[in-house]
């Protein structure tokens, strides 16, 4: 008896903290879809007329898109650079470096110490000497430095939970380096290094600040999505809510796609 | 199949020398236990043969071919780790395989060897699961199909049963031994379980601190320890060590105890010598107070095996143990007299250890 009841109450907490949680989120879904008028009145309607227009608005205006464009464009390449380069790297720190490892790690976390606000002003100037100052080329190079060190930082535990047997057996199987990392360390090590390549996709996703400074003009999504509320008078609410739902949806997608290709990754160990 | 030989191997890790100057060598078909106690450099010794760890000096040949400088694909071995080190993001048969499947091996010609290993390790329902889906016991089968599948010179096992209970240790120990009867491929087997190296053995090498103490059949390191070290490790219940000084007409006297000697295994004898007798419990039995070398005790405690017992009592201060079928007319308290044969007593030097048997 005592079970239940207590079964019960856990499923109830766990019920109001997912409320608690996704309901901001579904309100901002809902309000993406609502008139404004649906959107201001005193009571909160959860029936109405569902409208694109809020969504059409968004995709019509030029701004938007570029700003959606650049943000693709210039996240998914750093963080690809970033995966491509860090990863191998934390693998040779995690297996190779024993005099030095841990001094290269500290040095590659205390990239992330530096306040964004000390390195845009001098990358302003250098930007602007080498004629790179607001363009996407300019904005991957320094979101370079976060993905890079992000990506290490993360992926350094990841292989070093990788057994070290396991890379033993593979080369007594005659297993080059490279091979022993491509096709076990890598795929082992894969459920932790999707992780870190999240975080580090949503870091740079969100970044305002860098991109605020260093390229104004081909302006990124947080860029425009901060300055959306600046359109008009009337606070377009339902074009707010719009946007934040076409800024939320490519981590989302990216996550997917990455989980599945995580599967079939898996499952091509077969092979 | 091959032989192995390892000539003057050093291994250093920084400035501390783990093995310094170590001579092995291994017939063809033979298999050989690295026994001896942990940290010794047994798991280094089979890391550096396998091609895992380099080695600081000295040159490693297998079949007559110098394997020093090759990375461990090219040297024909196959290794099993204590940890199984199974491949986790595949199949039970994309394990055994992966080594003929990298070589290039044919799907036709792989699949009757698949199905060969996996019928002698009983391994046929499992070839679909993942490895993280067996027990432990199936996951150290399916670490030593792997191995055999590639019909390797060399198979290494590191401590390969250290994981699994007792029970299933004794049967994969016997399997084991039934596989290297049938293929005879040359075997290094690394383990700190005396009883393991004494039951599956055809020659023991028994390491200390990075040097062979004695290598030997397992009937020759039992009957015939080349030091006190040896006669020590190997056994159990362990070996009873006493202090004697040898007096006139071959006898080694400690207090009460007095021990007439073989004067043909220990011609080298001289009254007034200091000696080290060791006593086996298992070669000592109840006798007669007036019986040949027997020795008086007052029974300390009894501890039952089974079919035989531990009988422990003291002897002037000091514990020597027995081991007896009639260990259940004993009672703790009482006196009792043990004795054993003159050929059954083993000396050893006090200060070297070293066995002063004379042949
Ligand atoms: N990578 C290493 N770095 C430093 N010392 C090591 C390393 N590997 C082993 N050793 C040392 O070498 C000795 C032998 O180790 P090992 O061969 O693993 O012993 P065993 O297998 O007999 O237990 C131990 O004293 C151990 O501390
Ligand atoms: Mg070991």
């Amino acid at each position: 008896m005592g079970r239940v009841i207590s079964a019960t109450l856990a499923r109830g907490l766990l019920a109001l903290l997912i409320v608690v949680a996704l309901g901001p989120i579904l309100w901002t879904v809902l309000g993406a879809f609502k008139e404004l008028r649906d959107i201001v009145t005193p009571v909160p309607k959860l029936l109405f007329e569902p409208t694109l227009d809020n969504f059409a608005t968004i995709l019509r205006n030029p701004t938007i898109r570029d700003g959606l464009l650049h943000s693709g464009v210039v996240v998914s390449v750093s963080v690809l650079i970033g995966a491509v380069l860090g990863i191998p790297a934390a693998h040779a720190l995690a297996r190779h470096a024993q005099r030095f490892g841990d001094d290269v790690q500290f040095f590659v976390l205390s990239l992330r110490f530096m306040p964004p606000v000390a390195i845009a002003i001098p990358f302003i100037v250098i930007y602007l000497d080498l004629g790179i100052y607001d363009t996407l080329f300019g904005l991957i190079l320094v979101y370079l430095i976060t993905t890079i060190s992000t990506v290490i930082w993360l992926s350094v535990p990841a292989f070093e939970r990788v057994p070290r047997d396991i890379e033993e057996a593979a080369a007594m199987e005659g297993c080059s380096p490279f091979e022993v990392f491509w096709r076990f360390s890598l795929p082992v090590a894969a459920p932790s290094l999707f992780g870190a390549i999240v975080f580090t996709f949503v870091l740079v996703w969100n970044e305002l600040l860098l991109a605020l400074t260093l390229a104004a003009q081909n302006a990124t999504l947080p860029v425009v999505a901060a300055s959306i509320t600046s359109l008009g008078k009337e606070v377009p609410w339902g074009v707010i809510n719009a946007a934040t739902v076409v800024l939320v949806i490519p981590p989302l997608v990216f996550i997917g796609l990455l989980m599945g290709l995580l599967n079939t990754s898996v499952q091509s160990g077969r092979k | 199949m091959a032989n192995i030989t390892c000539s003057n191997i050093v291994k250093s890790y920084g400035a501390f020398p783990v093995i310094d100057g170590l001579d092995l060598s291994i017939p063809d078909h033979e298999f050989v236990v690295f026994l001896g106690p942990s940290g010794c450099g047994k798991s280094t010794m089979l890391r550096m043969i396998a091609g895992l760890e380099e080695v600081t000096g000295g040159r490693i040949e297998i079949g007559g071919t110098d394997v020093t400088d090759m990375p461990p694909g090219d040297r024909g071995v196959a290794m099993v780790f204590q940890s199984y080190a199974l491949y986790p993001h595949m199949s039970v048969a994309d394990n055994i395989t992966f080594g003929l499947r990298r070589q290039g091996v044919s799907r036709s010609e792989i699949a009757p060897r698949l199905e060969q290993v996996a019928d002698m390790l009983g391994l046929s329902p499992y070839l679909d699961r993942r490895p993280k889906n067996l027990s432990g016991g199936q996951q150290q089968r399916v670490a030593m199909a792997r191995a055999m599948i590639k019909t390797p010179k060399v198979f290494l096992f590191d401590e390969p049963l250290s994981n699994l209970d007792a029970k299933l240790r004794e049967k994969l120990r016997t399997e084991i031994r039934k596989m290297h009867l049938q293929l005879k491929t040359t075997t290094i087997f690394v383990t700190h379980d005396q009883l393991e190296a004494m039951t599956i053995a055809d020659r023991i090498v028994l390491m200390r601190d990075g040097e062979i103490e004695q290598m030997g059949t397992p009937d020759e390191i039992f009957e015939r320890p080349a030091s006190h070290f040896v006669a020590d490790f190997i056994g159990t219940p362990a070996m009873n060590f006493i202090d004697a000084t040898i007096e006139a007409g071959h006898v080694a006297r400690a207090g009460s105890i007095a021990l007439s000697l073989s004067p043909e295994l220990f011609p080298g004898l001289v009254p007034g010598q200091k000696v080290e007798l060791g006593l086996r419990p298992a070669s000592m039995d109840l006798a007669a107070p007036d019986a040949p070398n027997a020795i008086g005790g007052t029974v300390v405690l009894v501890e039952n095996m089974g079919a035989e017992g531990q009988v422990i009592t003291q002897v002037d201060g000091a514990e020597i143990s027995f081991v007896t079928p009639q260990f259940r007319q004993v009672r703790a308290g009482e006196t009792v007299h043990f004795a054993l044969r003159p050929d059954q007593i083993h000396i050893f030097d006090p200060e070297t250890g070293r066995s002063l048997r004379g042949v």
